[in-house]
């Protein structure tokens, strides 16, 4: 706050510059009072929110080029955008050739999703279950890319529920739903139908 | 923390040079790096080839995971039996899913049938129950699933009885809907002699089998790990079980002697192991040039035959020898500790434990390895432990009910 500088009030002052000094003194203070009404309101407005700098955020490019922006602070749950971010290699678009769009969009929701706070246990199991009801191809893709990005509670997520798709399957079963041939000599087949018919008598 | 640097700036260099030289040259430091390479090459006709195989070409170690969290969760029967299916799927699963299961002997869990030739566990009972039905002739051996001693257990193994003019044989199969000889699920049998004093359990494979590679053998037999290692169904002496009464007639327990023929007496000691079959060898009836290894076997039968003591047999081999019991002068009868496990008296009950070689016993002689005796009309528990496996006790426990001696 500059010090208004006031002029010495003398009597011997002419009438004229008497008004012209008050109001001169009037605008001052009136510059003075709306200059302290704004910060107080910038004061205000910035205590409810995080430090002024702009939030750090990581680009991935997809195996078809197109980017897709995550927040670091999600990013983090990935071991390796962790590292990158590290050794300062996030500032550019990080490019992942072996995920498509359609799986990095969707892997960029799920850490969005589990760095969200405040999100109870119950409502966050219920996100997970949905995450991974889809086509078992598609949760093929996810695990791959949870692998490689090392999100330790992604690839949990998959593969248990892989292998919740996987219990309570004959083998033939399980052949046709992940389409799997199984290519064993006669004797081998011949070992593998005994064994299950014992297991499943 | 460099190295990410450098695969950084080789990507980026890559990503620089398909935009040069097109896709052709696509490549991948690190993941998967010929599937990236199909996927750019040729669009919709490969891409129709992953989605066939995608699970196919899976990763090894993310396929183990996801088999090591089913063998894991399905550690009891019925369930357990996604860990037989899952190996029963492609070579890949079967291979990862045969290592990750172990042996009774380690994990106290029966998974695969070979479970059922292989050693117990080591310091637990395995609690089992066998299940007499007079109208067929037939016993039914089944894993006890919970402590109660109710009849809801996992089936493991039937044995079917053939009176014969000089001898009764139990042919013993993994299928109860399939006994003969013939079958593939045909594991063994026990014959006895014409009293019932004397009976020999035979293996349908020799104790080695699946596992180490012996010298005898001619080399048709060395390659365990490939696809049908051929041995002749055949009839492997296993144990030989034999009944006397005791020096009190038979006013007292009879006495009970098993020579165990693929166990060596050390197994009991510590660090001593057992052997253990690892896999069932498809039979062929071709015949098998090796008629030494015949003739050594069929020795040992026919000094059983020619009534020649048992220890002619022992060779350093597992002698077991039931516990005698104590007579009880208040409730005038022998008593033996069955830790609850058995309800009814009856002469057929009893305890086996291992006999000392030289005569001077040691802890390990203490154990009781098989435990055997009626809780109901026509149902009995019986459970074992290392080193003798499911297949041994329940032929041991068939030959007490066969047995004549002291009998009321």
């Amino acid at each position: 706050m500059r010090y208004l500088a006031l002029p010495l009030l003398s009597q011997n002052l002419t009438e004229s510059t008497a008004r012209a000094q008050t109001l001169s003194l009037y605008l001052q203070l009136s510059l003075q009072v709306s200059l302290s009404q704004r910060n107080e309101s910038t004061m205000s407005s910035s205590s409810s929110s995080l430090p002024s700098c702009p939030k750090k955020v990581v680009t991935l490019k997809s195996s078809e080029g197109e980017t897709f922006e995550i927040e670091e602070i999600a990013a983090l749950q990935s071991k390796t955008l962790e590292n990158m971010i590290d050794e300062n290699c996030a500032d550019t678009p990080i490019p992942l050739p072996n995920i498509k769009g359609k799986i990095l969009a969707k892997v960029v929701e799920y850490c969005n999703k589990h760095a969200e706070v405040g999100v109870d246990a119950e409502s966050l199991r219920a996100w997970d279950a949905e995450f991974v009801n889809v086509e078992n191809t598609t949760v093929f893709d996810y695990i791959l890319a949870a692998n490689f990005l090392e999100i330790p509670t992604l690839l949990d997520l998959t593969c248990q529920s892989v292998a919740d798709m996987i219990k309570g399957k004959t083998p033939a079963e399980i052949e046709k739903t992940f389409n799997i041939k199984s290519a064993f000599t006669p004797e081998e087949e011949e070992q593998v139908r005994r064994e299950n018919q014992w297991a499943f008598e | 923390m460099a190295l990410f640097k450098s695969i950084i700036q080789d990507v980026r260099d890559e990503i620089g040079n398909i935009s040069k030289k097109g896709f052709d040259h696509v490549k991948f430091g690190y993941g998967l790096r010929s599937r990236s390479h199909r996927v750019v090459q040729d669009s919709s006709v490969v891409v129709e080839a992953l989605k066939q195989s995608c699970w196919a070409s899976m990763p090894p170690e993310l396929l183990r995971d996801v088999l090591m969290r089913i063998e894991e969760s399905e550690s009891v029967w019925p369930p357990r039996k996604n860990v037989v299916a899952c190996a029963g799927v492609c070579r890949n699963w079967r291979e990862i899913m045969k290592e990750i299961v172990k042996t009774p002997e380690v994990s106290g869990k029966l998974t695969f049938p070979i479970s059922l030739k292989q050693p117990g566990p080591r310091d637990s009972l395995l609690q089992c129950y066998i299940k007499r039905s007079r109208s067929n002739q037939t016993y039914y051996l089944y894993l006890s699933l919970d402590q109660a001693l109710n009849e809801d257990g996992k089936f493991l193994l039937a044995a079917r009885k053939l009176r014969r003019p000089t001898c009764t044989d139990y042919i013993i199969s993994l299928n109860p809907d399939d006994m003969s000889k013939g079958s593939s699920t045909y594991i063994g049998k026990l014959r006895s002699n014409f009293l019932g004093t004397k009976f020999t359990a035979f293996d349908a494979q020799p104790p080695n089998a699946g596992s180490k590679v012996m010298k005898s053998r001619s080399t048709r037999l060395v390659n365990f790990n490939q696809v049908s290692p051929k041995v002749p169904a055949g009839n492997y002496p296993a144990v030989h079980i034999s009944y006397e009464l005791n020096v009190l007639g038979s006013r007292g327990p009879r006495r009970m002697q098993c020579v165990l023929d693929g166990i060596p007496a050390s197994s009991i000691e510590p660090g001593g192991v057992a052997p253990t079959q690892t896999e069932f060898m498809s039979s062929t009836l071709d015949t098998f040039p090796s008629f030494s290894f015949f003739r050594s076997k069929s020795t040992r039968v026919e000094n059983l035959q020619s009534g020649r003591p048992l220890s002619a047999l022992k060779d350093g081999m597992l002698v077991l020898k039931n516990k005698s019991p104590r007579w009880h002068e208040q409730l005038q009868c022998w008593c033996l500790n069955f830790h609850g496990r058995v309800t009814v008296a009856s002469v057929k009950n009893f305890q086996l434990v291992a006999s000392p070689e030289q005569g001077v016993a040691g802890p390990e002689h203490e154990n009781v390895i098989l435990q055997f005796g009626k809780v109901g009309k026509d149902v009995f528990t019986m459970d074992y432990q290392y080193p003798i496996s499911a297949f041994q006790s329940f032929a041991i426990c068939l030959s007490s009910f066969d047995t004549r001696i002291a009998c009321e």
